[in-house]
């Protein structure tokens, strides 16, 4: 068991004006429920295309909510809490690809688990999303699907705010060079 | 968002989310809740515990270095009177009783004291895990 469990994170990109305004509120059982309805489904989602296996997913998503628990964040609004899970959940993903990479000797992670259930276009875009380094798709995850800032992600994947843009910018073409090849380029918006 | 790249990933990623590809029913939140609860005051209860163990652990070391030096300090001794046992030295009638003098009353008082205090640990521990 560790022992660090009752060490509080310290959020990096929190305005401390928030702090002072909302007051802070212990994680009862009622208010843990709640925020588990409200973020468990969009955590699992992230944690499965982070990995591509829904055993894993399922795993690592209850291994994030122990923490959670454990460490007891003291902190006041729900979004900060959020971004806490998200960070934990990050951290749990790759330490899983270090295990792996050092029992398997792989240096990406395995391919996308086959779902017989899912339509060739679904198979085909996980497949496109799963080219991506693990670092990329925790990139284009957290900023286009959670909407999470630069300074929240490079807080979540313990990066220099400076240098998300950056990354951010080329996971995108890396992600529109994948999806050109593979025939399901994005569409430009008409105007 | 003006970065037209920017915007057709944005829009394939919010679509791609939108799929949804659980195979089952996430886990119950009070469950998790629970073994939370209990993973914590197991980690409580080891804390607690922990300088019992230590102090355990020590006592055992300490036993052990005490049974180390008294054997040490007799070892010639112990050894001249457990040769006086062997079948030759029955026969040809050789003398213990030099050796087994110096292996004084203290020496028989100290092994009493230490052979008590392993068998109480040792009943502590059998007792603890009980």
């Amino acid at each position: 068991m560790n022992a660090d469990a009752a060490v509080l994170f310290a959020p990096l990109a929190v305005r401390p004006a928030a702090f002072r305004r909302t007051p802070k509120r212990p994680m009862d059982e009622g208010r843990f429920e709640a925020f588990y309805r409200n973020t468990a489904g969009s955590l699992w989602s992230y944690v499965y295309r982070m990995t591509g296996n829904s055993a894993t997913a399922d795993d690592l998503l209850q291994k994030t909510f122990y923490r959670f628990l454990r460490a007891q964040p003291e902190i006041a609004s729900d979004d900060h809490l959020r971004h806490y899970l998200f960070k934990t959940a990050t951290n749990l993903v790759f330490d899983h690809f270090r295990e792996a990479k050092r029992g398997r000797e792989l240096v990406e992670p395995p391919p996308p688990e086959f779902r017989p259930d899912r339509n060739e276009l679904r198979q085909d875009m996980t497949r496109a999303f799963a080219e991506l380094k693990p670092r990329e798709r925790a990139l284009l995850w957290l900023a286009h699907v959670e909407g999470c800032s630069h300074d929240e992600i490079a807080d979540a994947l313990g990066l220099k705010s400076k240098s998300v843009r950056v990354l951010l910018f080329r996971a995108r073409k890396r992600l529109g060079d994948v999806l050109t090849r593979r025939g399901l380029a994005p569409e430009a918006p008409h105007d | 968002m003006t970065d037209p790249l920017e915007t057709r990933i944005d829009a394939w990623m919010q679509e791609f989310a939108r799929f949804d590809e659980r195979p089952r029913a996430l886990p119950d939140p009070s469950m998790l809740w629970v073994r939370a609860k209990l993973m914590q005051s197991v980690v409580i209860a080891d804390r607690a515990a922990r300088p019992v163990t230590n102090a355990q652990i020590g006592s055992y070391l300490v036993v052990a270095a005490a049974w180390a030096a008294l054997l040490m300090w007799k070892w010639q001794a112990l050894v001249t009177w457990v040769r006086g046992f062997t079948p030759a030295h029955i026969v040809l009638g050789a003398t213990g009783v030099e050796s087994a003098a110096s292996l004084s009353l203290t020496f028989l008082g100290l092994l009493i004291v230490l052979g008590s205090l392993t068998v109480l640990l040792a009943f502590h521990t059998i007792l603890a895990e009980e």
